[in-house]
């Protein structure tokens, strides 16, 4: 039921190169889940999330020191490996530091013709927020336009915020069948259609998605749920982890990621002005720990998800030197564990030990599943 | 003076006149001692004729009968241009660190890296995985070249690339899958490393890891070029430190 | 081997009894009834100085610096935040401030003096998060504004107001949370004093362009070290200005930092504070390092002059500015601060090369080395680009692996190492005989 998302993972790149001989635009990397998207695609562009491949590699030690996080090595890899070349825009939003070297490496060395670093709050909860993320929206669009040699209309921002808030209210609905006894979905399912969704026309994504989403209802699948986990922390379209996990009697049933939940939680409330409206809603979406303070706004809001699901339990994965998650996860630790929730905690490489990491999660489970016998 | 080996080369006019080799052990200075002397004794030299020592290496600082000593990055660049003038980058992999040298036509460093922590000791880490695999040092390196199977392995923490190789046993991997593993893991740290200083031809690898095919392969394939490995490559810092020692006693 | 004569400087004793003075106020603030906040040294301390003139603060980068300083205090201290669950490659600052913390101990002397507020500006992942942990662990009130703005070539107006709006703000929780009046002609008179220490202290860094150099890197993280405690202050702004007057005394009368100086480097980012000998190692080679982007940029403020050269920025009172409302106040803080030279390269290491390359060519260096500091994710932010710049222009660079604050990272004996194969490719070798200032 999920192959065509499968095939749109796993074939990003064929699918953009045909992306742009159909429709004559430009393909956009975004290298945060925090870009506006909506904009760029109102542009005429494919706004795609840049991801790693999860290969070792050894093109970017001359370009990110290795204290940095597997993650944006990966990232900024794709590039220097010329796996991107048909990529003629790259913009980042404000992001961790991280993060923000896989672009800066990226301009330095990859050719692109546009290039946009893009001025983003990282203290959401201010009020002045609002307004100062309009204004950098504003900016952003006037340069897309410069660069696509026309102007944004309205009408098409518009309907560029219809079809992403469609996207997002029609995952949030698959994710919603999985707080079932029996969820009618993998969590490995769950993660390909987020993450194919960074790849691919969110028109494709919507009918695709409006195409299973009967069929999943009535859906019975052919293995037992075991212990219902929920999956938290850094960048993860680590298919193979999760793969693992969901064999050794378990499924993940929610996730709080920038690859899942994070990304199509809340949608466009359209209120007044336009740009205003979509800058509130990257403003009021669920915050990666680099912008939640000074208040924890994530604890609760992961907790909650956490019931909404009956979880039995949470693994904690951190990208190894992740200082946003690593500034959050001992606290989230205890938050989670006070109320009712046992953890466990994984740190992330570019490739995981799976054999190593299958112990630790069979050991989990066991510890889970005792639980019940008291 | 190596991490692993003592190295002893005596040079005159022009040429090299013997090699020795002791394993440097618990009594490093002691086997100093040792391959020095039998430098001497095979050579036929008595100790005063000797001009000027240089030593090179971890312990050169310590190196008995020694006057002086240069880095081993020097060394290197220095040893290689006396044999292969053509030679831009010159990796060297010992025991613990591996090292990058960019160099002139004259010999001189232009540009160096040496491995951060996190990617050191290539030489103990596979001499680790061929003895937890039970095959002998010398045929782990023949063995990966049976091999024609890439296994990604994390490159970048050899703690995390051990516990890669506990779950290949598990999974009952053929052993020259595994050892092809480790060598591309390795060589890929090292090619990382290289890449910092730019892979300017002619490569040439020398250092005590160059004794293993299986990694001169997987650096070759690594790198996309064609890595040479000189004769007693083992010996090219101490070539470089005598080559030194013999201008300066000028 | 001295080509140079040298004598110690005069100031020190001053920077010693204003360092202790500083930390002893803060620990002392409650006994006459004054406040003590505590937030990062980028923070905008001008401002809580309206609440009044018993208002004392320490800022935690220098505080975990003087941790690291004492090897077996900053272990417990790191100890502490790992027994806690903190991963070990976080910033090793926050860790040793957090592990004072934890075990109630002051760097300085009895216990942690408990906060009244935390107060912070965001520059990097961590600086927000760390006061967000002191104040749930404290359970006291925290603000912190975010300086999220881009490069400061890049400034616009939308961008420099969502700094000064959210300093109103400040103000206005500083108000609610202390009950006290806000007192604008002190916030302007801090204001003054900030851009005075700052842009003296850029003089003093100008300064070291002289051949020998009258002062060595070493000695000068004792002096800079002012401007990252209280750079808003009338003592530090005052200090600088003698500091200033001693320096040129030097170079006018050839006094050197090093007498057998022959080599003249950089370094890059926080040094190892618990291996500061390194420097010592390469006067044995003579070699100095006269300064860097962090000692130059953190605390000084520069402009750049037509012809490209770096000068002390010119203070609003220089270009003739008369403060007289807290919003004209405001905004020139933030200005002034968003030019802040070690503010640029979290935007892009572009900027930062050719800052690094413009010291290269006005104070006459010979080499550049990076301290690759697994400390701080910000300051090594961008470094390895940093790294390739430098080298296509041709200047000799290296790179050494350490940690600011964790001495656990730093291999001394492989530093050294690689010290010395630096040295050798730069021509030099240790003199035998060295005279030490």
């Amino acid at each position: 039921m999920f192959t065509q998302f499968f095939n749109w993972y796993e074939k990003r790149h064929d699918y953009a190169r045909e992306w742009l001989a159909k429709t004559g635009g430009e393909v956009v990397g975004c290298f945060c889940s925090y870009a506006p998207e909506e904009l760029i695609y109102a542009a005429g562009c494919l706004p795609v999330r840049m991801l790693g491949s999860h290969e070792p590699q050894d093109v970017t030690e001359p370009h990110i020191f290795g204290m940095f996080c597997p993650f944006c090595r990966d990232v900024l890899a794709q590039g220097l490996k010329g796996r991107y070349k048909y990529m003629k825009g790259i913009m980042i939003s404000h992001s961790c530091l991280h993060l923000r070297q896989s672009y800066t490496s990226w301009e330095n060395h990859v050719p692109v013709d546009f290039s946009y670093y893009l001025p983003f709050p990282a203290k959401v909860q201010t009020v002045h927020a609002r307004p100062y993320l309009k204004g950098e929206f504003a900016q952003f669009k006037e340069a897309l336009e410069k660069w696509r040699g026309k102007l944004i209309p309205d009408d098409s921002l518009r309907e560029a915020v219809e079809l992403y808030n469609e996207n997002r209210r029609l995952m949030r609905e698959i994710y919603a069948l999985r707080h079932a006894p029996d969820p009618p979905l993998t969590g490995l399912e769950a993660m390909v259609m987020v993450a194919s969704s960074f790849f691919v026309d969110k028109k494709d994504h919507n009918v695709e998605l409006k195409r299973i989403l009967p069929e999943l209802k009535n859906r019975k699948l052919d293995r037992n749920t075991g212990a219902r986990l929920m999956i938290v922390g850094s960048e993860d379209d680590d298919t193979a982890f999760i793969k693992m996990v969901e064999s050794v009697g378990a499924t993940i049933v929610a996730d709080d990621h920038c690859t899942g939940s994070r990304y199509f939680w809340n949608s466009t409330e359209v209120n007044g002005d336009l740009l205003q409206s979509i800058a509130n809603r990257y403003i009021d979406r669920p915050a990666c720990p680099s912008k939640d303070w000074e208040e924890r706004t994530r604890f609760p809001h992961i907790l909650k998800m956490a019931k909404d699901a009956k979880v039995d339990g949470a693994i904690i994965i951190q990208q190894k030197f992740c200082d946003p998650h690593e500034c959050d996860i001992p606290m989230l630790r205890k938050y989670l564990e006070e109320n009712g929730i046992p953890c466990l905690f994984l740190e992330f490489d570019v490739t995981v030990p799976l054999g190593p990491f299958r112990i630790r999660v069979e050991a989990f489970l066991e510890m889970v599943g005792e639980e019940d016998l008291f | 003076m190596g991490a692993k080996f003592i190295k002893v080369l005596l040079f005159k006019d022009g040429r090299v006149v013997v090699r020795t080799r002791e394993e440097a052990g618990f009594e490093p200075l002691a086997a100093a001692e040792k391959a020095y002397a039998a430098a001497l004794a095979q050579a036929g030299v008595a100790e005063s004729d000797v001009q000027n020592v240089f030593a090179t290496g971890a312990g050169r600082k310590n190196a008995p009968r020694a006057k002086d000593s240069i880095t081993e990055v020097s060394a290197a660049a220095r040893g290689i241009n006396h044999l292969m003038p053509n030679v831009r980058t010159v990796i060297d992999v010992g025991a613990e660190e591996g090292r990058a040298v960019k160099c002139s036509a004259t010999g001189k460093v232009d540009d160096f890296a040496i491995n951060e922590k996190c990617a050191a000791g290539a030489g103990s880490f596979t001499e680790a995985v061929a003895r937890a695999l039970e095959v002998p040092l010398e045929e782990f390196g023949r063995l990966s070249l049976q091999s024609s199977k890439a296994i990604p392995m994390n490159a970048q923490c050899a703690v995390f690339a051990e516990s890669e190789v506990v779950s290949l046993v598990h999974a009952k991997t053929p052993k020259s899958d595994i050892a092809r593993a480790v060598h591309d893991a390795i060589a890929s740290r090292i090619v990382s490393m290289v890449r910092r200083v730019g892979i300017n031809n002619d490569v040439a690898l020398i250092g005590g890891v160059s004794n293993n095919p299986g990694f001169v392969d997987a650096l070759s394939r690594g790198l996309e070029t064609n890595v040479t490995v000189p004769e007693h490559a083992e010996f090219i810092g101490a070539l470089g430190a005598a080559l030194i020692a013999g201008e300066r006693s000028n | 081997m001295a080509e140079y004569k040298t004598e110690p400087l005069k100031s020190w004793k001053k920077a010693k009894e204003l360092r202790l003075n500083y930390y002893q106020n803060y620990q002392q603030a409650h006994d006459k009834g004054g406040l003590r906040w505590t937030g990062g040294a980028w923070a905008f301390d001008a401002i809580p100085a309206g609440l009044g003139r018993d208002v004392y603060n320490i800022t935690g980068e220098p505080y975990g610096a003087s941790i690291a300083f004492d090897r077996s205090l900053s272990t417990e201290c790191l100890e502490a935040a790992e027994a806690k669950g903190w991963a070990r490659d976080l910033c090793s600052y926050m860790r040793n401030y957090w592990g004072s913390m934890y075990l109630n101990k002051y760097a300085f002397g009895g216990e942690y003096p408990k906060p009244d507020f935390c107060y912070q500006d965001h520059i990097c992942c961590s600086h927000a998060k760390w006061y967000q942990h002191v104040a749930e662990y404290k359970k006291i009130p925290y603000f912190c504004i975010d300086v999220s703005v881009g490069p400061y070539k890049d400034l616009t107006e939308n961008r420099l107001m969502f700094v000064v709006n959210q300093m109103h703000e400040a103000i206005e929780w500083l108000e609610k949370t202390t009950g006290r009046k806000y007192q604008d002609d002190l916030l302007i008179e801090a204001v003054e004093n900030e851009q005075r220490s700052t842009s003296v202290w850029a003089e003093v860094c100008l300064l070291n362009m002289a051949k020998p150099a009258p002062l060595d890197e070493k000695s000068m993280y004792s002096l800079y070290v002012h401007g990252t405690l209280s750079k808003h202050s009338k003592e530090v702004a005052d200090f600088y200005e003698e500091l200033r007057d001693e320096v040129k005394y030097r170079v006018d009368n050839n006094i050197a930092a090093l007498p057998n100086e022959r080599c003249r480097l950089m370094s890059d980012t926080q040094p190892p504070w618990g291996f500061l000998k390194v420097f010592r190692y390469l006067e044995q080679y003579g070699a100095i390092s006269i300064g860097s982007l962090y000692t130059f940029g953190l605390i000084g403020l520069w402009e750049t002059k037509p012809d490209g050269s770096w000068a002390p920025r010119k203070t609003s009172m220089q270009r003739g500015e008369t403060i007289t409302t807290r919003d004209q106040a405001l905004r020139i803080l933030a200005d002034w601060n968003l030019a802040k030279p070690e503010w640029q390269h979290f935007y892009h290491p572009n900027l930062k090369t050719e800052m690094m390359m413009q010291i290269v060519k006005q104070w006459k260096l010979d080499g550049v080395m990076l301290h690759l500091n697994r400390g701080c994710e910000g300051l090594s932010c961008g470094i390895m680009e940093n790294r390739l710049g430098i080298a296509a222009t041709g200047t000799p660079v290296m790179t050494f692996e350490g940690n600011m604050g964790d001495e656990r990272e730093f291999d001394e004996k492989r530093v050294m190492a690689r010290i010395d194969s630096f040295m050798e490719t730069l021509g030099l070798q240790i003199q035998k005989t060295v005279a030490t200032a």
